[in-house]
């Protein structure tokens, strides 16, 4: 009898009432819900929890030698964000970057690539370099190719890509961070400040989705920091995600929208900078001071929150 | 060895076609070797030099900075050149003949000859381009990375060098002839140390834009021009044609 019972309602529910429940709902979805639905959604972005392109979880990574260099790190990446990592010397974050393209394998934990557990196979390894570029800190360590344009066309070879579509890349990459006319010079009667737009450019005609970016403006003058600065605002507003690494904590406050603030081979805090940045307890452990920007609207009575807030603020009290 | 680099990359000819350097330097080479040295000589050296500083606009300074060294090698070797040994008879003879002395300054000619010829090469091309020629020429791939790598390498082994020196002189290290060697030693034993670990790190700078064992790059391919091709033979045509009217 059961049976019978159950089909009965089965062809109830399929004859009778989907119609309705339908109706009901897409009524439902155009009408009322979807404000509730998108609000939720722009809700979850702002808080962060949108999709994440890369991810450590818990990993550890210890050097020949004994020296623990991350112990039991977390971080997850957000889509098109950008993410300074922060922290004093020698707290881990290019062990960190060496990670995150798989240039390193972690003890223990692991990575994931978006939202799939890295693999360190061949295949595996060339696709995921092709997803996240690395710039590293000494472009010395890069650069090996005699002339700008060699160099730059190294990666894009490396994809597989025809040599037209290799030179369209090339020549795109180099106009993206201005050094067009360096083209034919050797790769090394370059300046230092040359040399790292050259790498960063060898890296962006790869195309990746994330560039991780190691102390991008330390040894640079404040033009040539500016000119870096402008080419990555660039990218990110084109879709890039970019994770740099920096002990800067003002060029971090005013130019990141996300922090992660690491100490001892941790990451003890990632958030908004207006958040993380105003919690002295949390910079002092990671032998960081508070941004410039905090201090002054502490001093100025200000509540602390983003750099636009207290500077509106700031003005506010100026006009006052 | 800085100064001949950097005027390899800056030359008027920096972007003519290595092929095309390389056709001229031969023919003038097969010219110096063919003929008598008196007659022919003096038009190679002439053509070489002439090539390099008024073609490729080099200062004539780097053209001789660049002969010097092995045009002292040779004078070195003038002598030994020049006195023949007899070793019959009673004892081992020296003996210093006219024939033998044309003869050795013969050969110092032809040789400071090719010398100016691989002066030019050098100061208008730089070692890459070579190189490049050199593997479509059938030299082995590995061979020719090698090579490429080690030319990037080098300067910046020098930068180093000459920056860890500088360190050093500001500390006194050159004050006198112990403390130099003792200097000198530890520039040595840091630069290799630092070298490794450079190689180590550029594994890994590589590594993170795709590397896989195979160093390829596109490069600037200059247009092979017939012209100038003909132009090289030409050049080579005259000098063996001046040689034979003006011997
Ligand atoms: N190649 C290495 N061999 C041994 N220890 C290393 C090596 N590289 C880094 N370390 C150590 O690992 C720790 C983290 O280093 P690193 O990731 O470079 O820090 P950061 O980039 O934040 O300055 C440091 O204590 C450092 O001394
Ligand atoms: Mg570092």
């Amino acid at each position: 009898m059961s049976e019978a019972i159950l089909e009965g309602m089965s062809e109830a529910i399929l004859e009778g009432m989907s119609e309705a429940i339908l109706e009901g709902m897409s009524e439902a979805i155009l009408e009322g819900m979807s404000e509730a639905i998108l609000e939720g959604v722009s809700e979850a972005i702002l808080e962060g929890v949108s999709e994440a392109v890369l991810a450590a979880e818990e990993i550890c990574h210890t050097y020949p030698g004994g020296v623990l260099a991350l112990a039991g790190l977390s971080l997850t990446v957000p889509r098109g964000c950008r993410l300074a990592v922060l922290g004093a010397n020698g707290c881990g974050k290019t062990t960190l970057f060496l990670h995150l393209n798989g240039s390193l394998q972690p003890g223990r934990g692991r990575i994931v690539v978006g939202g799939v557990p890295a693999a360190y196979d061949r295949a595996a390894l060339t696709a995921w370099r092709g997803r996240v570029g690395l710039v590293l800190q000494d472009p010395d360590d890069q650069l090996f190719a005699a002339t700008v344009a060699e160099d730059v066309s190294f990666g894009p070879l490396n994809l597989g890509l025809s040599v037209a579509e290799v030179r369209a890349r090339v020549a795109e990459a180099l106009a993206m961070v201005g050094i067009e006319a360096l083209a034919a010079r050797p790769t090394h009667m370059l300046s230092y400040g040359q040399k790292r737009r050259v790498t960063l450019a060898g890296v962006l005609a790869m195309r990746p989705e994330v560039i991780l970016l190691d102390e991008p403006t330390a040894g640079l003058d404040a033009q040539g920091a500016e000119l870096l600065l402008a080419s990555l605002e660039a990218l990110n507003a084109g879709g890039t995600t970019l994770v740099f690494s920096t002990h800067d904590i003002d060029f971090a406050y005013g130019w990141a929208d996300r922090v992660a603030v690491l100490a001892g081979g941790r990451c003890l805090r990632e958030g908004p900078p207006g958040e993380v940045l105003a919690n002295s307890g949390l910079l002092a452990q990671a032998g960081l001071r508070r941004p410039l920007m905090v201090e002054i609207a502490e001093a100025a009575g200000l509540p602390h929150g983003g750099r636009d807030e207290i500077l509106a603020g700031l003005a506010d009290r100026a006009r006052r | 060895m800085l100064a001949t680099d950097r005027h390899a990359w800056t030359n008027r000819w920096r972007f003519i076609h290595p092929g095309e350097k390389a056709l001229f330097v031969v023919g003038l080479l097969a010219a110096d070797f063919a003929l008598p040295a008196a007659s022919v000589a003096h038009q190679v050296f002439a053509a070489a030099f002439l090539a390099t500083v008024i073609g490729a606009k080099v200062p004539a300074r780097a053209f001789w900075g660049v002969m010097v060294v092995p045009a002292g090698f040779l004078l070195a070797g003038l002598p030994a050149l020049a006195v023949s040994v007899q070793l019959e008879g009673a004892g081992p003879l020296l003996s210093l003949s006219p024939e033998g002395l044309a003869l050795a300054v013969a050969v110092q000619l032809r040789s400071l000859a090719a010398v100016a010829c691989l002066a030019f090469l050098i100061l208008t091309t730089p070692i890459p381009d070579l190189l490049a020629l050199a593997r479509r020429l059938g030299m082995p791939p590995a061979l020719v990375e090698l090579a490429y790598l080690m030319h990037r390498l080098v300067f910046v082994v020098l930068e180093r060098a000459s920056a860890a020196r500088q360190a050093q002189e500001a500390r006194l290290g050159y004050r006198n002839f112990k403390t130099s060697i003792r200097s000198l030693g530890l520039l040595v034993g840091g630069l290799f140390l630092r070298s490794l670990d450079r190689g180590r790190r550029l594994d890994t700078g590589l590594a993170a834009r795709g590397y896989q064992g195979d160093l390829r790059v596109l490069s600037a391919e200059p247009e092979l021009s017939v012209k100038r091709l003909a132009l090289a033979v030409l050049m080579t045509v005259v000098v063996v044609a001046s040689a034979l009217v003006w011997p």
